[in-house]
């Protein structure tokens, strides 16, 4: 895929999401009986949005130099292609951990799945790993700095057993 | 001056010389860690500071921010990598002082001059600060509005990308800050249904997805390279420039010093242009212009002045007027105003505590960075030999914490995700992610003095060209349009 193409693509998906805006904000009042109503910003901004993508779609001009990003698209290895594709993967799973499995059993998977699966690293180098970084931030951000983290049935017994 | 001398008191406590420490530590590795900004470091590390001291978490966040400027120069000296953007002039004559044996002199003159500057830009935060807020107090809605859109404006024509491609970075940002309750009414607006949007799209996993979760897809997808690291110095002595090198160094680091404050001070504006611009204006100004690019003393001194200068100069336009200039201020503002401040021309009035604890504890950042800079680059150095494989799981679960624990609820985690994706999208096919995160911020308080301002004049739009001000704000917005229009004048600027 050249970079234009993929800047287009990632333009449609930006028309879309505009347009899914525009329609859910032209359902709201725009102008009441004391002034401009709460849909008089939604429905301007997402009318502009979608203009500024149209253009964008048929002009997509210059790439911006983007903080940490890379515009420059690098030949991509099936090794390469394979680490992204675990690494996606990860953050798949960082979601699903936190909605049901709780801090400890999402950073140990996550940590396992990259370590070992993405780079290649053994096995008990990917678990130890991944127990020091689960019980790092559960002992320094859970129980010393009280930070909230998403809790399973691990956590809660560590919150019993300490508090 | 008593002001800032209570700023002091509030700074030199343990609590507040420790989160002071902390925040310059972390910047000076985020700096030396290329890829990883102060943007990503921020906002991983801002629900961290949510049960903080209000002065305490700004102290440490801001420590990060100007922090970052010191760091970058290591790496960019000793491997050619700027660790951040500002410091992507540096790599140019600064690695080759270092090739020619100059190494310890082109850190000392970096640090040194990153002192002068940052200390010089703080001195004009404590002096430009208060008569700004007390123009700044009389603006109304309409003016407030245009000063917004002009701001606006700057940013996106100062972006690298096309103009086109920037505008509608903003507009992405100021669209996703209507999603959840109106600001006016509290009527749910774009929330399809869904419940974990009511509140809106929340700053902490907007941002964490967009740059620290995209970032973690953008590590699964480099090369790994070896990167030949020229040696330090061991001993202090080591830093020392030449006479020869100190007398060509002291006009550049004045003129970087002025100059990078000024540009701090403008929306869009900040470190990274303040440098661009600096190692322009030397090069200019130099009578040996071939030397630049192949070790001139000028060319390292005058911009590693600026980038730290216009950070510093950035800060008067958050705390005096409530507007980020650039992304980095924007979540500054976003932290600002989860703590429940609104900073703005009456911080000063109401919470002077706060502004002066700030800038009180920016001259101490300043000292501390010195001496942290100097003595420990041997160490600092070591940080980039954490492979990846270590690095990556370990950003991952830090954001997993920030994220869960701004709200507790594990939809912001799945939100952040999401944004993550696209952020990686957006930022691969060269979309300024920034413009996005400070549109987001300044959206509410746009929304709301455009409504305040078209409900007091019954939806005359005449209302934003009434007071001179305003007209003047909105000139200054049709005006960078139009150059940004111009293609010459963009691509003679690119």
């Amino acid at each position: 895929m050249s970079r234009l193409g993929g800047a287009r693509i990632a333009t449609l998906g930006l028309l879309a999401a505009a347009s899914v805006g525009l329609w859910q904000a032209l359902r709201l009042e725009s102008w009441g009986f004391d002034g401009p109503g709460p849909g008089f910003f939604p429905q301007l901004m997402a009318g502009i949005c979608v203009v500024l993508a149209l253009i964008v779609l048929v002009f997509p001009g210059k790439a911006g130099e983007t903080e940490g990003g890379d515009t420059e698209d690098a030949e991509a290895t099936a090794e390469t292609r394979r680490c992204f594709a675990i690494y996606a993967a990860t953050l798949g799973l960082l979601a699903a951990g936190a909605m049901y499995a709780g801090f400890v059993v999402t950073t140990i998977a996550v940590t396992v799945v990259i370590v070992r699966f993405a780079e290649r690293r053994s096995l008990t180098a990917a678990l130890g790993y991944g127990v020091a970084c689960a019980v790092i931030g559960l002992v320094c951000f859970g129980w010393l700095l009280r930070v909230d983290l998403p809790e399973g049935p691990i956590e809660r017994a560590f919150y019993t057993f300490v508090h | 001056m008593e002001a800032l001398l209570g700023g002091f008191a509030v700074t030199l406590t343990l609590d507040n010389l420790l989160y002071c420490f902390v925040g310059v530590f972390l910047g000076t590795v985020v700096g030396i860690l290329p890829g990883l900004g102060p943007l990503t470091t921020i906002a991983i590390l801002l629900p961290i500071t949510f049960k903080m001291d209000v002065t305490s978490a700004i102290i440490m966040l801001s420590g990060i921010y100007y922090g970052v400027a010191y760091g970058g120069t290591v790496t960019s000296v000793l491997m050619r990598i700027p660790g951040e953007a500002s410091s992507v002039v540096t790599c140019l004559d600064g690695y080759e002082m270092a090739r020619k044996g100059r190494a310890g002199a082109a850190l000392g003159i970096a640090g040194i001059g990153s002192f002068v500057a940052g200390t010089v830009g703080v001195i004009g935060i404590s002096f430009l600060s208060p008569p700004l807020a007390e123009l700044v107090i009389k603006f109304g809605p309409a003016e407030y509005a245009m000063l917004m859109l002009a701001g606006l404006t700057m940013v996106t024509y100062m972006s690298s990308g096309s103009l086109a491609r920037s505008l509608l970075m903003a507009a992405f940002g100021l669209l996703l800050g209507t999603v959840g309750s109106d600001p006016l009414n509290m009527t749910p607006r774009l929330t399809f249904g869904i419940l974990a949007l009511g509140d809106g799209v929340n700053l902490v996993p907007l941002a964490i997805g967009l740059f620290g979760l995209s970032e973690v897809l953008f590590m699964g997808r480099q090369k790994l390279e070896d990167m030949k690291v020229l040696a330090p110095p061991t001993g202090l002595l080591g830093f020392l420039p030449s006479r020869e090198e100190a007398r060509r160094s002291v006009g550049p680091v004045a003129r970087g010093t002025v100059m990078g404050f000024l540009v701090g001070l403008l929306p869009g504006g900040g470190a990274v242009l303040a440098s661009f611009l600096s190692y322009g204006i030397e090069r200019k100004l130099s009578k040996h212009p071939e030397e630049f690019g192949k070790g001139a003393v000028e060319g390292l001194a005058g911009p590693e002045s600026a980038n730290n200068s216009g950070t510093a100069g950035a800060f008067v336009p958050l705390l005096c007027m409530g507007i980020p200039s650039n992304a980095v201020t924007a979540l500054l503002l976003g932290a600002f105003i989860i703590h429940g401040v609104t900073p703005g021309p009456t911080i000063l009035e109401r919470q002077p505590e706060i502004f002066w604890g700030v800038v009180a504890s920016m001259y101490i950042g300043n000292v501390m960075l010195l001496v942290l800079n100097l003595p420990l680059i041997g160490l600092f150095v070591r940080i980039l030999d954490i492979p990846r494989a270590y690095l990556a799981p370990m950003i991952l679960a830090v954001c997993l914490i920030g994220v869960y624990s701004s709200s507790g609820n594990p939809a912001d985690v799945v939100i952040a995700v999401i944004f993550g994706f696209v952020g990686y999208g957006l930022r691969r096919h060269g979309f300024d992610l920034g413009i996005v995160i400070l549109a987001y911020v300044l959206g509410p308080i746009f929304e709301r003095s455009v409504r305040q301002a078209l409900a007091i004049s019954d939806g005359d739009p005449s209302i934003f060209f009434h007071s001179t001000l305003s007209t003047g704000f909105a000139i200054v917005a049709v005006v960078l349009l139009l150059l940004g229009l111009w293609p010459k004048r963009r691509a003679a600027r690119a």
